[in-house]
């Protein structure tokens, strides 16, 4: 089963995420912000950290930056989900190192074929 | 025009300046008492919002943990697995409406904030006007008070200015996806 690691301040988000996802048979663990999402993808194996942009303490890009600095984490597929919009922060995304930059709020099927075309 | 009433119009006096100062902290006091009651609307949809939020979420949960548990003991290809999924349907239907109402939480949030960062300016800017404080001697003087009530209600603004120029979501984006 893969690990999936939801990272977003609002508890709601969170749920929302881990019900779609473990719906489809994934397992998923969560984390209230980017320093506390790090914390966790340093503990435990994950196949794929889904996070958002605006959190306190660490933001998704900084939380991408510091994965990729990871040995484990370099091929890890990394998924922004945010309701930035605008290039620029995708560009930024994808500069640090992100796979993907999903616009909030989600269609589940769709996040659920995006997991799936970044875990294959 | 004679010399003194190109001096009148080009010094104000006393009385002219006093009049400016008193004019801004009326202007200052009617948008601070109008922001309150802003604020206050702003936490009473909040409120509001929050409790349909956790009914919704409630409602939610039970349908979904029913529904996850149903599946698990449900023959793989049986009819009742095909009912499960069509339900499942109607909860993802659900995941994207509460997670509008959780946006609309946070965009309320920064709206408060944004309300609550222009009335601290403006009540800075009252603080300099205080009645209390002794009056000014000299129309410089005025103006000097005027300017500094001036200076904090810009700064107001352009706090305002600053966060709305934040980057943010476009609806016409909303649901979208780029792989890099």
């Amino acid at each position: 089963m893969k690990t999936i690691l939801a990272v977003d301040d609002s508890a709601t988000m969170r749920e929302m995420v881990a019900f779609v996802l473990e719906s489809a048979g994934y397992r998923v663990i969560e984390a209230e912000d980017g320093a506390q999402g790090l914390d966790r993808a340093t503990s435990t194996s994950v196949d794929l950290v889904i996070t958002d942009q605006n959190m306190p303490n660490m933001d998704g890009l900084t939380l991408v930056r510091s994965l990729r600095e990871l040995r484990d984490y370099k091929n890890t597929p990394i998924l922004l989900l945010t309701t930035e919009s605008s290039d620029s922060m995708k560009a930024q995304g994808r500069a640090a190192g992100a796979t993907g930059w999903l616009v909030k709020p989600f269609d589940p099927a769709t996040l659920l074929e995006v997991v799936g075309k970044v875990l294959r | 025009m004679t010399q003194q009433q190109i001096a009148t119009r080009e010094t104000p006096n006393v009385k002219e300046a006093a009049q400016a100062t008193d004019l801004l902290r009326t202007v200052a006091s009617t948008l601070n008492e109008r922001l309150a009651v802003t604020a206050d609307e702003l936490a009473r949809s909040q409120d509001l919002l929050r409790e349909a939020s956790e009914e919704l979420m409630t409602a939610f949960r039970g349908a979904a943990d029913r529904i996850v548990a149903a599946q698990k003991i449900a023959a793989p290809a049986s009819s009742e697995n095909t009912e499960f999924g069509l339900v499942l349907d109607h909860l993802y239907r659900a995941v994207q409406h509460i997670q509008s109402h959780d946006l609309v939480n946070q965009l309320i949030d920064a709206q408060k904030q944004r309300v609550g960062k222009m009335r601290e300016k403006l009540e800075q800017a009252l603080s300099i006007a205080h009645p209390e404080m002794s009056n000014p001697a000299t129309p410089e003087q005025w103006i000097e008070r005027s300017r500094a009530m001036l200076d904090c209600i810009v700064a107001g603004i352009a706090q305002i200015d600053e966060e709305a120029r934040l980057p943010g979501s476009d609806k016409q984006r909303q649901g979208s996806v780029d792989l890099f």
